[in-house]
């Protein structure tokens, strides 16, 4: 993004030099007005190749910012009903980043309590085998056939209880590791305040090069705005599944999947 | 330890909320008030009726830090056992809270183990 930097620094460089021997020859031939106005030449070529460059940065990390929010952008659109607008900032794409993490935390933990009232289910279906279990335990005495099969229904039925304690807290696990949802929400709002801050000195470096442009005729801002070839573009750098017109054709799982993993998780 | 006492607990995050509320539940304590920040949390305490505070930490309005020194600078709250559930994992971070008294720090991201453990701990001090 940030290109043109080196160049022009060489272009300052082999001009230096041009004019060191062209001042060199004219003190030589003992001119000194003519010598005067040479280095006055330099001090100002030395301005404005400064604030070219200057203006250059300014630029690339401008339009880096823009080609960040508009490639989230194109993530975040496949999304059926996306609350982000298609001209929303950085900070607005991540903020719904934040958003829909917290949805899915709380699917998750809707789905772990249906499964531990389950859990409950199985607990008190585990009391009425234990009444069932003690009539059988009775039949055995009367009945030689039946013998050995109360302990070992009871060991069956201590396994299952055992089996259930886990599975409480396996799922009791899934609900704590829903934390990510804080921690990586904490990490997201301070690259949000980042990105902000960056964008707001940016728009006051803008400004101000734009001021130098205009006090100094250095045209340090020119240039396409390739950016507009690409908000026409939405479908760019992402799988052949993205297409914005289709969006309800793709399933809810690969959207957060793919919004995730175009951020980096 | 009473079952049935009454806890604040104070997180931005709903997320994180619901979490601890999920694992306070799990050691029979249901009677649970929520606020997602200092700031909503302090009239709610001053309210009276809430006898333990479990608050994060980093939260925009008011932290759980100042909300921390403003339960222990008020004459009713100060007694309370305050729990600290949070990211912030510096050195500085946590004795500064200590000074502040705090009565336990949990670091996240934590196991329900180590939120059961810090409670328990809290109450046997308290005894």
């Amino acid at each position: 993004m940030i290109s043109g930097t080196g160049k022009g620094m060489g272009h300052f460089e082999m001009d230096l030099q041009l004019k060191a021997q062209e001042l060199v020859s004219v003190l030589n031939e003992g001119k000194l007005s003519d010598a005067m106005e040479i280095i006055q030449e330099l001090h100002e070529f030395r301005h404005q190749t400064f604030f070219s460059e200057v203006g250059h940065l300014t630029r690339g990390l401008h339009e880096a910012i823009k080609s960040f929010s508009t490639e989230l952008g194109s993530s975040l659109e496949i999304d059926d009903g996306s609350p982000v607008q298609e001209d929303a900032d950085a900070a607005d794409r991540l903020n719904y980043v934040i958003e829909i993490t917290e949805k899915n935390a709380h699917d998750t933990m809707d789905r772990v309590d249906k499964a531990l009232s389950l859990v409950d289910k199985l607990d008190s279906q585990s009391e009425r085998f234990k009444d069932l279990l003690s009539l059988v335990g009775q039949l055995e005495k009367e009945h030689d056939s039946l013998n050995g099969v109360y302990d070992r229904t009871c060991a069956v039925k201590e396994e299952s209880e055992q089996t259930i304690g886990i599975l409480r807290e396996e799922l009791t696990d899934i609900v704590v590791s829903q934390s990510y949802q804080d921690i990586t929400g904490q990490l997201i709002r301070r690259v949000i305040n980042l990105v902000t801050n960056v964008e707001t000195h940016l728009v006051g470096l803008m400004e101000m090069a734009a001021q130098v442009e205009r006090l100094s005729g250095v045209e340090i801002l020119s240039g396409t705005d390739d950016q507009q070839t690409n908000k026409k573009n939405p479908i760019q750098a992402e799988g052949p599944q993205i297409n914005k017109e289709s969006a309800d054709v793709v399933s809810n799982q690969d959207e957060v999947d793919d919004l995730l993993s175009s951020l980096g998780f | 330890m009473n079952k049935d006492m009454k806890i604040l607990v104070v997180d931005d995050f709903s997320t994180m909320r619901r979490i601890i509320k999920n694992l306070l539940r799990d050691l029979g304590m249901t009677n649970v008030q929520e606020a997602d920040d200092g700031q909503t949390a302090l009239p709610i305490l001053k309210q009276g009726g809430i006898d333990f505070l479990v608050t994060d930490w980093n939260m925009p309005g008011m932290t759980g830090i100042e909300l921390l020194k403003e339960v222990r600078s008020d004459p009713k709250l100060a007694p309370m056992p305050v729990l600290m559930v949070t990211a912030e994992a510096k050195k500085e971070q946590i004795i500064a809270a200590a000074q502040a008294g705090v009565n336990g720090y949990v670091v996240k991201p934590f196991t329900a183990a180590v939120l059961k453990e810090k409670i328990d701990k809290i109450f046997e001090r308290l005894g």
